[in-house]
């Protein structure tokens, strides 16, 4: 029996931007507040499967048309990436360095490549997470 | 609607580039000479003034933090009465209201005011199912819902 989930749908419309807007400012304040990428990988993640409760399975992937398998494995890649990085300037395996740099409009603004390896972890923990969702409810 | 707001946004940013008043005071300035503007040039637009719509919306707030203290209230009463005298009771509520997210915040309205709660939407959205928890007049609810929640929800939505 296929219920009228009118109310569902109208909601997940709009909460799904304030759920995905959260999840990006937690990855962003990880450097000196609680978050980070594991726990904005996770919100984003949490996002996207209130999308699959909401609609079918066909009308998310016509949306984003991602391969969430492939994702995970470029999250993989983006943090050994910045690990390797670091061998060609003759430091360590892992070693991150930060800087500040002056930007036209908005003065002088601190970036760290712990960013891009944090960036990496959040998309891993993104495939991961739908990639288990998707796989367990596939009624085959 | 839309359109007019956004207009209002970029006569005030104008107001600023004209003024060198880069500050959010230069912003409001501008942005309350917009409405002027967009009031004496309102015979131009298809649709209403947003002014007015943002007034709905406001009036629909204050009648709902209203209603929700009275309904308060009632709930209260029916609760701490010594005798357990109160009809329970499903109706079904025919509403006139068409878009998605109209029937979404009547159904949430009629939810977050204590005593009713919507418990099914009907496939053509056109009937929603209420459970009361004290009710001896079933078209008196009825009406008392149209006159309230769904007049100011119709007055929001008006173009």
């Amino acid at each position: 029996m296929k219920i009228n989930d009118v109310i569902l749908r109208t909601v997940t419309k709009t909460v799904v931007f304030i759920i995905l807007t959260l999840g990006i400012y937690l990855f962003f304040a990880g450097h000196h507040a609680p978050g980070g990428g594991f726990i904005g990988g996770l919100v984003l993640a949490s996002g996207i499967v209130l999308l699959y409760l909401a609609y079918d399975i066909e009308t998310v992937h016509k949306g984003m048309p991602f391969d969430f398998k492939k994702v995970a494995a470029l999250g993989v890649l983006l943090a050994t990436g910045t690990a390797i990085g670091s061998l060609f300037f003759d430091a360590p395996f892992l070693t991150q360095t930060h800087s500040y740099i002056n930007v036209p409009i908005f003065g002088k603004m601190g970036f760290s490549t712990v960013t891009i390896f944090e960036a990496g972890v959040a998309l891993t923990v993104v495939g991961v997470v739908v990639t288990i969702i998707l796989s367990i409810s596939e009624d085959e | 609607m839309a359109f007019q707001i956004i207009l209002n946004v970029m006569l005030a940013f104008v107001w600023m580039f004209l003024s060198s008043n880069y500050t959010a005071t230069g912003f409001i300035i501008g942005f309350i000479l917009g409405i002027v503007l967009l009031v004496i040039m309102r015979r131009f637009f298809t649709t209403r003034l947003y002014v007015y719509r943002i007034w709905a919306i406001i009036k629909l707030t204050l009648l709902f933090l209203k209603e929700l203290v009275l309904a308060n209230i009632q709930v209260l009463r029916v609760v701490l009465k010594p005798k357990l005298d109160m009809q329970p009771a499903f109706f079904a509520y025919p509403t006139v209201l068409t878009q998605e997210w109209e029937i979404t915040l009547l159904s949430s309205l009629i939810t977050l005011t204590p005593g009713t709660v919507v418990v099914h939407v009907s496939d053509d959205a056109k009937t929603l199912y209420v459970h009361a928890i004290d009710m001896s007049d079933v078209d008196e609810a009825i009406t008392a819902i149209r006159d309230s929640f769904e007049k100011a929800i119709l007055e929001v939505s008006k173009s």
